[in-house]
């Protein structure tokens, strides 16, 4: 008993170590590791739904500055639990579409987006689950060299 | 008393990863439309959120630089900024700003190793502020000296001040959130305008001039408080004069279709609409020289 106790005690700062370097959210920390070798984090959106209807507009809006010349991935991710894909919407500050992770004529979710950036300027990012489902995930913003 | 002792371990190693989880509970998730209500001086919510994301344009920038093969140096960081000798709310933000775009500069060219002077002057600062709490300090300092994972520690960073922010403007402290947003893009711009002195460059010069429309947002994000005292109308009187150098560079627009293609699992899209900066030399020198005079004034004790 005294053996295993010991074990424990040594195992602990290890244990303490492991979990104080990764994001408290182990979504967030699994999503991080999935945006690429070469990507840079810049920003997380942490998506929380519950149902809504089907074909509505995306319920999660928010803003983000993006700047030309600039590779952007968008990594989506999304929780076990859920019962619908993340999804993206991007469009520009005149609500003009720029990009989106779903193909609506195949049907096909993208799980990212690379988007080529070539105007500077606050682009709205909007969110939600496939089908307009509830579910919980997460949006990595980064920069790809 | 074997199960009774397994048992006290069990709840101990739980209660230590569930106290992780719960001290930050409510940044994990936002629901959709549950933004509070604040008493204080609030500006438009929608405005605040465009701006908040403004704490990775030091990162760009910083990127930007290593990416043109601009050669890292101390000289452009605020080191002569002494924190400990800041004793208003205004001051600490607004150094907390400077230091945090520095601490990208720093991230981004792995000098990591130079950064735990940043780091400690960070974390009086945050102290002071009593935000120190949303900002892991020791994690970000082990990651620094490690030099192992570079994006743990930008996001590690990055996320500590969105917390912070977040905090602050939750708990009608907007003022000092907007200080440090205010405080990182100086830094920021103070870098590309150094750096653009010593190595010219097209990508560099049309970065600075874009700054127009970030500037502008920034002057709105501190207009509600320009009027609170009198270190804050200075700030907004001193934004004022970047913007007037700002007033005659043109922006212009072509427009274009995205296109898209599948790749590797994932969609590329490519925007073919552009922009395009019109900004003569002299324009840029004086951008150049308010930016550097304002900021130097800032760093000044």
């Amino acid at each position: 008993m005294k053996r295993f106790f010991l074990g424990l005690l040594l195992l602990m700062p290890a244990f303490t170590l492991l979990l104080s370097q990764a994001p408290n959210d182990p979504l967030v920390s699994k999503c991080l590791q999935s945006t690429g070798p070469n990507a840079k984090y810049l920003k997380d959106f942490r998506i929380q739904l519950g149902e809504g209807a089907e074909g509505g507009i995306f319920r999660y809006k928010a803003n983000l500055s993006l700047w030309k010349n600039t590779k952007y991935r968008f990594t989506l991710c999304t929780s076990d639990k859920s019962k619908g894909q993340l999804i993206i919407s991007i469009k520009d500050e005149n609500s003009n579409n720029v990009a989106s992770s779903v193909d609506e004529g195949t049907g096909t979710v993208y799980p990212y987006i690379d988007l080529i950036c070539n105007k500077s300027g606050i682009y709205q990012v909007w969110f939600d689950f496939a089908g307009g489902h509830s579910g919980s995930g997460v949006g990595i913003v980064s920069m790809v060299q | 008393m074997k199960g009774r002792a397994f048992f006290l371990v069990i709840v101990f190693l739980v209660s230590l990863s569930s106290c992780r989880n719960n001290t930050k509970k409510s940044d994990e998730f936002r629901l959709a439309g549950s933004d509070s209500m604040y008493e204080a001086i609030v500006p438009d919510d929608e405005f605040s959120s465009d701006i908040s994301v403004s704490f990775s344009s030091p990162i760009e920038i910083a990127n930007l630089l290593q990416m043109l093969g601009v050669p890292f140096s101390q000289g452009y960081m605020a080191s002569s900024l002494d924190v400990t000798d800041l004793a208003s709310g205004f001051d600490k933000a607004l150094a907390l700003g400077i230091l945090g775009a520095d601490l990208g500069y720093l991230n981004i060219y792995e000098k990591t190793g130079n950064s735990i002077e940043v780091l400690s002057s960070i974390r009086k600062l945050a102290e002071g502020l009593n935000v120190g709490q949303y900002f892991d300090f020791e994690t970000i300092k082990r990651l620094s000296l490690s030099k192992s994972n570079l994006d743990s520690l930008l996001f590690l960073s990055i996320d500590s001040y969105n917390k912070i922010d977040r905090y602050l403007t939750e708990n009608n402290r907007g003022q000092l959130s907007s200080l440090i947003i205010i405080g990182a893009w100086i830094e920021a711009q103070y870098l590309a305008t150094q750096v653009i002195k010593k190595h010219p460059d097209d990508l560099l010069r049309d970065r600075i001039g874009e700054q127009k429309h970030f500037l502008n947002d920034l002057i709105k994000l501190a207009g509600p408080y320009c009027s609170i005292d009198k270190q804050f109308s200075g700030l907004c009187s001193q934004l004022n004069q970047i913007a007037a150098k700002y007033d005659d560079v043109k922006i212009t627009y072509s427009q274009g279709e995205p296109v898209s293609a599948p790749k590797d699992g994932g969609l590329v899209v490519t925007q073919t609409e552009t922009s395009k900066v019109e900004m003569t030399d002299e324009q840029l020198e004086e951008i150049i020289d308010i930016t550097e005079e304002i900021r130097n004034k800032l760093i000044l004790n």
